[in-house]
């Protein structure tokens, strides 16, 4: 399935946000969104996973206009992400979260007659093996989130983002906050996410060279639109691209 | 005609004190973010303190002013005991903080004073003039003049002098404010003795009007919905918060209540409708929760909803 | 939760109905009143602990409860009234929790003072179902056709419920919809990303701990064979939140605990109390303890007795941590806000 975004707008009062962005997502491609703060890259990744409101726009995935549903209806159509900020879930363990992940994928989940009186080994098994042990989460699966790193949080996260089985992840500045190794890692973990899985995928980053190892595809952002689009190697030259990001040499 | 003026009087009066004990309720959410359910139990405290020095032998004025003092201690002392511990804690925790405290407070004063209701010691002239047909005590009189002077006085304190810039500063963004070298900490203090000062004056003139008795810190929880009408981060809307409670309470008493207990009696079997004064205002909350949370003078964003 | 933690707390459970039935008035009334405590904090516990919903109206629904429970009761309902105090109780409890779909934090619970206030009001002066101000007299509760009229029955039959109600909100914590209200407490915008139904799931811990709320004040109704107003006010909303802060925000056991803490105090003081010349200072010494223990509390034990006992334990096991069970759920620390937009974080 292919996603396609057009003319999409976002203001906040009298700031247009976002303006006239257009991007399109093939099948299993993973793209990558950069460009300098305030650019409007997680304003447009908000307004197509459902949190954010557009004023003007189209995006289409699958075949249908996506703008406007909720993100448990995005879910139910296979479109997942994960958070910029790791967010607080203490007293939650590792499983949990990732079952909370799952239940957003009704197919995959007991109902709550089941659960409240069954066990669900068998299925925290299967959690462990298919979605845990690719992040390296399988030893602390049963450890609360307060007691893993920042690195393993986010992995958390996708894990989570993972279990509903999307065909199309939003990953909101995965490796931000990791060490320089952290993020090579997770940088890997993309890519055989995406192969295992096969699943699209758009991610917002900052560190240039994950980006350059991870995308088949990278869109520039500035001001709120597209300035560029092109391969890891093609960005890497582009005068344009340079000026938006160095300022005028 | 005579009997709504006279209402609205004495809806003015009480109002005003309640204005000036709600005054310091925003003062402290505004400084330090915390609900303070107590403000009763120190109207509470000011009144039965004050009632102990006068019954010692000082005169009225030294009496009120040394009670009011004594009451900004108290302020500050249970900002620094409890509350500036609990900066961080969940805020139902810091509620509870505060319900314990007018638990405490009224305890305290039921142990000393015991349960009764005492006549307050006439702080003011005896008497009425009369305007019109309609009788205004010099007790109201006192109450409204004293509480509306304050009330604007302090306003313009807050508004006009540096200590009341720097107590804005603070209030509005704490961060900010400690960058540019004002000691947070001790605006906060400020904060709390200011309200416990003004709190103690107005269970004085409760007193004055109504009686002495523990049910004085009842007003704490009684103010508290109009205050979110008004706006809980708004000054001027707990003063305007403050008049409304009282004429509410006055009118709803002396009209609203006769006339539907009329009603209930002639269709139902229901003989009373009680202290339906009390619960108005929480109706009235409600609604406008539901239609404007930040209140009609408060700011908007002060909760996202 | 374990087999091994269903187990313990079913002998438990057992232990205490057999003292509880075997043992002098006084003692089953200490049981009973724990007990039915006890049920009513869990409930309170699930909505502030568990989804971070403050609220302040606890003390009405178990109001609605107990004049549910009496009327049905005195109707000749049996152990049915029991259900439909419960029923009552959520119905109300979803009634007053419809402002939380749009309010957060601080003005949810404004909006449930309010509510408290026109509850404890409505009991008042709705004579012809709670008989006004001189309260409303309850008909012993009638089981398997007969009467219960022994205090003995009554700690046997609310240990059996607090036994019950614990299995199934401590298995509830164990469902998705458990996990939902933690992430709920955390943030509702990260809720909602994550493709949590908010308003729904809000809805059903409201019909949850209202329907506990109400069964605790059924139970308390039958106990003290009596229902009047002045029982259900905002007084009793703050003895049920002190139980779980005392006990642990959070945490079921910490609800039970806290009850005990906060039932048997006042007992404790009551007896030191009659050395005491008046009956007047009684209770005012018992207030202000009960005041100044909230605050202590709250400054030097915030997380609750439960993880006091956790410490403990975890010293006296090693390092071994025990937080994987369902009745522990480890707690916040106190560095941490309580999911309250604007509140918390305007502080430095």
């Amino acid at each position: 399935m292919t996603l396609a975004v057009r003319d999409l707008t976002i203001r906040f009062g009298g700031v247009t946000a976002v303006a006239n962005m257009s991007l399109d997502v093939g099948a299993r491609e993973i793209v990558g969104l950069i460009g300098p703060n305030g650019a409007g890259k997680t304003t447009f990744i908000n307004c197509i996973a459902g949190v954010n409101r557009s004023v003007a726009g189209s995006a289409v995935w699958g075949g249908r206009e996506i703008l406007g549903l909720s993100p448990a209806a995005l879910l139910r159509l296979g479109v997942a992400r994960t958070f910029q900020s790791v967010v607080s879930l203490h007293d939650l363990t590792v499983l949990d979260v990732v079952k909370l992940g799952a239940a957003a994928h009704a197919r995959r989940r007991s109902g709550f007659i089941a659960q409240f009186f069954g066990s669900e080994r068998t299925f925290e098994d299967e959690l462990c093996e298919s979605l845990l042990k690719p992040l390296n989460l399988a030893d602390v699966a049963r450890s609360p989130i307060q007691t893993l790193s920042y690195g393993q949080r986010k992995s958390v996260d996708l894990a989570r983002a993972l279990a509903a089985e999307p065909q199309m992840l939003y990953l909101d500045e995965p490796v931000a906050g990791l060490t320089y190794q952290e993020g090579l890692n997770m940088g890997a973990v993309i890519r055989s996410v995406r192969d295992r899985f096969g699943c699209s995928v758009i991610m917002v980053e900052h560190k240039m060279d994950v980006v350059m190892a991870t995308c088949d595809r990278i869109t520039v952002m500035a001001h709120g639109s597209r300035i560029f689009e092109g391969t890891p190697a093609e960005v890497q030259t582009d005068q344009e691209v340079r000026r938006v990001y160095l300022g005028d040499a | 005609m005579t009997f709504a003026l006279q209402l609205s009087i004495a809806g003015i009066a009480t109002g005003s004190v309640y204005a000036l004990i709600a005054l310091g309720i925003v003062l402290i959410y505004k400084c330090s973010g915390v609900v303070n359910f107590a403000q009763g139990a120190y109207a509470m405290l000011g009144a039965y303190v004050t009632y102990a020095l006068l019954r010692v032998g000082l005169p009225a004025f030294a009496a009120v002013l040394l009670g009011m003092v004594l009451m900004a201690g108290i302020g500050v002392l249970t900002e620094r005991l409890a509350l500036r511990v609990m900066l961080k804690a969940p805020i139902v925790s810091i509620m509870m903080v505060t319900l314990g405290l007018l638990i405490f407070l009224r305890a305290f004063c039921l142990a000393i004073w015991g349960p009764d209701q005492i006549a307050f010691p006439q702080i003011f002239p005896a008497g009425a003039i009369d305007v019109a047909g309609i009788y205004l005590t010099y007790n109201y009189i006192a109450a409204f003049v004293l509480a509306t002077t304050l009330s604007i006085a302090f306003l313009c304190f807050y508004r006009f002098t540096s200590i009341g810039l720097m107590q804005r500063c603070a209030a509005d963004n704490s961060r900010a404010a400690l960058a540019i070298g004002i000691h947070v900490s001790n605006q906060v203090s400020i904060a709390w003795a200011a309200s416990a000062a003004l709190a103690g004056l107005g269970g004085v003139l409760l007193a004055t009007l109504g009686g002495l008795s523990l049910g004085i810190s009842d007003i704490g929880l009684i103010a508290f919905p109009v205050i979110v009408v008004g706006g809980l981060d708004s000054l001027i809307g707990a003063l305007i918060a403050g008049f409304l409670l009282g004429m509410l309470e006055a009118f709803t008493e002396g009209m609203l209540t006769p006339g539907l207990e009329d009603i209930l009696r002639r269709f139902t079997t229901i003989q009373s409708v009680g202290a339906l004064q009390q619960v108005i205002p929480y109706a009235l909350l409600v609604l406008m929760l539901l239609v404007r949370p930040q209140g009609i003078f408060g700011r908007s964003g002060t909760e996202r909803v | 939760m374990t087999t091994r933690t269903v187990l313990i707390a079913a002998a438990l459970a057992v232990a205490v109905a057999l003292v509880g039935y075997e043992a002098n008035r006084f003692w089953a009334y200490l049981i009973y009143a724990v007990a039915i405590s006890s049920i009513g904090a869990m409930s309170l516990n699930l909505l502030i602990g568990f989804c971070g919903q403050i609220t302040f109206a606890q003390g009405a629904l178990i109001g609605v409860g107990a004049y549910t429970a009496g009327n049905l009761g005195n109707a000749g309902w049996g152990a049915l009234s029991l259900l439909g105090a419960g029923l009552c109780g959520a119905l109300a409890s979803a009634l007053i929790g419809l402002p939380a779909l749009r309010l957060r934090g601080l003005y949810f619970a404004i909006s449930t003072l309010a509510a408290q206030f026109i509850f404890s009001y409505l009991f008042k002066i709705l004579q012809p179902l709670t008989n006004g101000v001189s309260g409303l007299v309850v008909k012993p509760l009638v089981l398997f056709g007969r009467p219960v009229a022994s205090d003995q029955e009554y700690a046997v039959i609310s240990i059996v419920l607090l036994f019950l109600s614990w299995l199934f909100l401590s298995r509830l914590a164990q469902t998705d919809v458990g996990r939902a209200l933690l992430v709920i407490r955390e943030s509702e915008l990260v809720a909602r990303g994550m493709g949590i139904d908010v308003s729904r799931t809000k809805m059903k811990a409201f019909l949850v701990s209202g329907f506990f709320a109400g069964l605790c004040g059924g139970l308390l109704a039958f106990t003290s064979r009596f229902a009047n107003p002045e029982a259900f006010e905002i007084g009793l909303s703050v003895d049920q939140t002190a139980m779980i802060i005392v006990g642990g925000l959070g945490s079921l056991a910490g609800s039970v605990i806290g009850a005990v803490f906060v039932t048997l105090l006042p007992e404790a003081i009551q007896r030191l109390g009659e050395l005491m010349p008046s009956a007047d200072l009684v209770s005012a010494f018992r207030e202000m303890a009960f005041g100044v223990l909230i605050i202590l509390f709250l400054l030097l034990e915030p997380r609750g007795l439960v993880s006091l006992g956790q410490r403990l334990r975890s010293r006296w096991s090693g390092s071994k941590s025990n937080a994987g069970t369902a009745v522990t759920i480890p707690l916040r620390d106190r560095s941490r806000t309580f999911a309250m937009p604007a509140f918390n974080r305007r502080k430095v």
